[in-house]
């Protein structure tokens, strides 16, 4: 059989035609595709689909008519080669555990495995070498993982708690750009606000935590259907790969009673990380203080509705070093 | 020759090699190699890819290969334009060509 792996348009027929296929493969479109192949017959209809969404390879689904021929090959290939000349080249991708055997031999590699999913990458010891990459810490460690959007008084409290629980405290603070406060700014405010503790590292969460690839509903928080949220991969990428390699015993949470898809991510992890040797502890949080609250008053509150609500530390980070910011 | 940031070069298809080098801060070549042909011809696809890299006096990169059973000029060639686009470097100094 003859085919190739053509670049497609997703909109209007087609992005419906891809829709339809994926729901009949058991997978669900959720947007975010920069970049779509597909192989097709001589009507258009779709034979194999694979897209490209930032640095993650998603949606790959072929025929059984195509499976045994090298679709998955092909369809890879083409992301792969089309990634690499958009110069992204740390790749992952996301599957059923069934298909690993067929994209070890594209070159991708298991990072983790749950009942219903896997996520491989693109270098044997990718996360590996990202791990050597961060400072260490010793005797009992633990480990926050904090979006910060922006740092509140009640993150802070989190921080300087946890860390009294413990020798050193890792505080990773999400990497992933999709927030209203970029990335710098959130690890700016972090590092001015915790500045009189002494036992805490404060790292970059980077691709394996809480990212796009991990944990995709998190960045679709207005829009998940709580029930798809899907936390698993996240916390036993955690447990299985990074708090082992850390040291770490401790996984801190701050008590959630607003959003739905954190909860569940609390709960979830409350259930994975035990028995992978991690303690999840939940720090009740400070009544009224909430990230989603001050970027309201940001945009309509007084200075002093905010300093309820913000560390002195942020207020003037924000004040003088995000003045260009309208939120 | 150093490597500073990521190169690529080759492809998925068959009887071609898809290298990608990366910057390494310790002394050694750390080579991984997937092969549709690792049985028959693992050892010497590896041996191609660490000579060339030697060649260029390459001492600290890690190299991840995906080979789809490609000769070993091809595999020499692509190992050879992935650590140049690595190194940033258009120094290119051809071995076969002119006679001398």
């Amino acid at each position: 059989m003859s085919f190739s792996a053509n670049a497609v348009t997703l909109t209007g027929a087609r992005l419906e035609k891809t829709v339809a296929f994926l729901n009949g493969s058991g997978l669900r479109y959720e947007g975010g595709a920069d970049f779509t192949v597909q192989i097709t017959d001589e009507y258009g209809d779709i034979l194999g689909t694979g897209s490209l969404c930032g640095n993650v390879l998603k949606y790959i689904a072929i025929s059984p008519a195509l499976r045994g021929e090298g679709g998955a090959v092909q369809i890879v290939s083409a992301l792969v080669s089309e990634a690499y000349r958009r110069g992204i080249t740390g790749l992952f991708l996301f599957t059923k555990p069934s298909n690993v055997d067929l994209f070890r031999g594209v070159g991708f590699f298991p990072i983790v495995e749950t009942a219903d999913a896997c996520l491989m990458e693109n270098s044997r010891n990718g996360i590996d070498r990202w791990l050597t990459t961060l400072q260490k810490g010793s005797g009992v460690q633990g480990a926050v993982v904090m979006n910060c959007n922006p740092f509140t008084i009640g993150h802070q409290y989190l921080i300087k708690t946890a860390a009294e629980q413990v020798d050193t405290l890792h505080v990773f603070v999400v990497s992933e750009d999709r927030s209203e406060f970029p990335f710098a700014d959130r690890l700016e405010m972090v590092k001015r606000g915790t500045a009189g503790i002494s036992n805490i590292i404060i790292h970059p969460s980077g691709m394996y935590m809480i990212s796009h690839a991990t944990f995709p509903t998190y960045f679709l928080k207005e829009s998940a259907d709580a029930n798809t949220v899907n936390a698993t991969l996240d916390a036993t990428l955690f447990g299985k790969r990074i708090a082992c390699k850390l040291g770490i015993t401790r996984r801190f949470v701050g008590t959630e009673p607003f959003c739905e898809v954190t909860r569940r991510y609390n709960a979830c992890l409350k259930q994975v990380l035990p028995p992978l040797g991690v303690e999840v502890i939940e720090i009740p949080r400070i009544g009224g203080i909430s990230a989603s609250r001050a970027r309201e008053l940001l945009k309509q509150g007084t200075r002093k509705e905010l300093a309820g609500m913000l560390p002195e530390s942020t207020l003037k980070y924000i004040e003088e070093e995000m003045k260009c910011v309208r939120l | 020759m150093e490597i500073i940031s990521t190169g690529v070069a080759g492809t998925m298809e068959s009887s071609d090699i898809i290298v990608r080098i990366e910057p390494k801060d310790t002394e050694g070549i750390e080579l991984t190699l997937e092969s549709a042909v690792m049985q028959q011809y693992g050892k010497q696809i590896k041996k191609v890819i660490v000579e060339t890299l030697e060649g260029l006096g390459v001492t600290r990169a890690y190299v991840d290969a995906v080979d789809k059973g490609a000769l070993d000029c091809t595999v020499a060639a692509r190992t050879l334009a992935a650590a140049y686009r690595g190194a940033q470097s258009t120094d290119f100094v051809w071995d076969g060509g002119a006679e001398k």
